[in-house]
């Protein structure tokens, strides 16, 4: 008998493999007509893993302290053999996983998946992507270059707006009252640590309940697209006939992977200094505040939209508001139509809203 | 049995791919990891005479490793790598009984590098040493 058969046969008898790819895998079936939407999350995982891997790798040569980060990140950049490409990988990689959250939440939405039973799979995920906001604001700030350092002070600044609490909270945040070397190490340790460990939590979380109620069926290609769950008891989604995720659907999940792939290797390749404006290449200066900084492209709808209002503290009070409404949209559309064009209200008013991120958002770049 | 040949041949490209594929990712890590090149083409070190008297030693950094020159007055001048020959931790002069010790194992040698007692298997590596006007050129 050969070696790598006894190896699987004293891994069988222990873990009982066959049952548990039949059970888990094979038996995990998904709707017929789901489509290729449904593997965004894959992808989101693959980058969030892609992202570890790199920061891990930067890890080994950055150094956060504001007197050396700047070289150290140079030296990363000019000296390590294929620094750059790590680091590039890493930069790209962060605008990524924001693009292919929108686009993730975006399926969600149109397809009404975030409807009853699934409101903490919406939620677990709306704070995926807060917590996924908030690492790329900290991780702007470590290469230490004129660009992060006043990036973060104007984005950190909004904070000081609050009445009463937001000197304090600003302070708290920054560990002084203007963005310095106290504000690297609180920046650094919860960009390594902090939030990637909760980022790692809160992903568990949003797997386990996509497990344990479901996998939810498309609204395409039915006649019925109403929402079939009734508010009486716990009821797991099954598909009997469906399409076993195994090896059906991971097929689908590695294409569109790969498909990633070729789109980030091309931008990584092609334009490697997309996100490296001239000031990314300058030392931090506290004394000199550069023209024209602006946050990443992310952020600019919120930059532009805080500028359109009198008072910088109603600016976020209506953001956050806005925010707030989006995280709690599932208790809010209690409506059983999942189809986007048998709900027109519904959705005219998320293409309106996604038009005027792009608008703010274009409007921020050329301001 | 075409469709079984088909089959393999897509088998072997698909593998093939992924392979060079998992290849072209592994390499960058692996430069990455890999430790920078000590530059051991320029790694002259050189001291002034004036400052090595005679029974003293000094400690410097050679090829990216800890060395020693020690001016013996009977035998010359001798540079010395400064790493245990036992376990490679790093020798210490005493200058008053003419010898290295390794604070280690208790390895003795002597100002020229021999084996006196203990652990150590075998001398400290002697390096390339020249001396002119007055200046000490270790490599």
């Amino acid at each position: 008998m050969k070696i790598s058969k006894k190896t699987y046969d004293w891994l069988e008898t222990r873990l009982g493999i066959e049952e548990l790819i039949g059970k888990s895998l094979k038996g995990y079936l998904l709707p017929r007509n789901i489509n290729f939407w449904y593997s965004m999350g894959s992808i989101l995982l693959f980058i969030f893993a892609l992202q570890v891997i790199t920061g891990i790798l930067l890890l080994i040569y950055y150094v956060p302290d504001a007197e050396k980060a700047f070289n150290s990140v140079k030296a990363i950049m000019n000296e390590i053999p294929f620094g750059w490409f790590i680091r590039t990988c890493h930069v790209i990689g962060a605008s990524s996983m924001v693009f292919f959250l929108l686009l993730h939440m975006l399926s969600v939405l149109f397809m009404g998946s975030y409807k009853s039973p699934r409101e903490l799979n919406w939620l677990s995920g709306f704070m995926l992507f807060t917590l996924v906001l908030a690492i790329s604001l900290t991780g702007y700030l470590l290469p230490w270059s004129q660009l992060s350092f006043w990036a973060t002070t104007v984005a950190t600044n909004s904070v000081g707006t609050i009445p009463l609490i937001g000197d304090f909270l600003l302070e708290f945040l920054r560990g002084g009252k203007l963005v310095g070397p106290p504000t690297l190490g609180r920046f650094f340790a919860l960009h390594v640590a902090v939030l990637p460990v909760t980022i790692a939590v809160f992903v568990m979380i949003h797997l386990f309940l996509v497990k344990r109620i479901g996998i939810s069926t498309p609204p395409f290609g039915l006649d019925d697209t109403k929402n079939r769950w009734d508010d009486g008891k716990f009821r797991y989604e099954d598909h009997p006939g469906g399409i076993p995720f195994f090896p059906h659907y991971l097929l689908q999940d590695l294409t569109s992977i790969a498909l990633y792939l070729a789109i980030f290797v091309f931008f990584v390749f092609f334009t490697p200094s997309l996100f490296f404006p001239a000031d990314a290449f300058i030392p931090a200066d506290s004394l000199r505040t550069p023209a024209h900084i602006k946050p990443e492209w992310y952020f600019l709808a919120n930059y532009q939209a805080l500028k359109l209002f009198p008072n910088e503290f109603i600016g976020i009070i209506v953001q956050a508001l806005a925010m707030t409404f989006i995280a709690f949209l599932p208790f809010l559309d209690r409506g059983k139509e999942k189809h986007p064009l048998k709900r027109p209200v519904f959705t005219a008013c998320a293409i309106g809203g996604i038009l005027i991120f792009l608008a703010l958002t274009i409007w921020g770049h050329y301001s | 049995m075409h469709g079984h040949d088909r089959r393999k041949f897509l088998g072997l490209c698909l593998g093939g791919i992924t392979f060079t594929l998992m290849g072209a990712a592994i390499y960058p890590v692996f430069k990455f990891l890999a430790p920078l090149q000590t530059r051991k083409s320029a790694g002259k070190v050189e001291i002034r005479q004036q400052d090595l008297a005679e029974g003293e030693a000094k400690f410097i950094e050679f090829g990216g490793e800890p060395a020693v020159v020690v001016n013996s007055g009977e035998h010359g001048l001798i540079a010395l790598s400064a790493v245990c020959t036992h376990l490679g931790c790093i020798v210490q002069w005493e200058r008053d009984k003419r010898r290295f010790l390794c604070p280690c194992h208790a390895g003795l040698y002597t100002e020229s590098g021999e084996v006196i007692s203990g652990p150590p298997p075998k001398q400290l590596p002697k390096l390339p040493l020249s001396v002119n006007n007055g200046i000490i050129t270790v490599g």
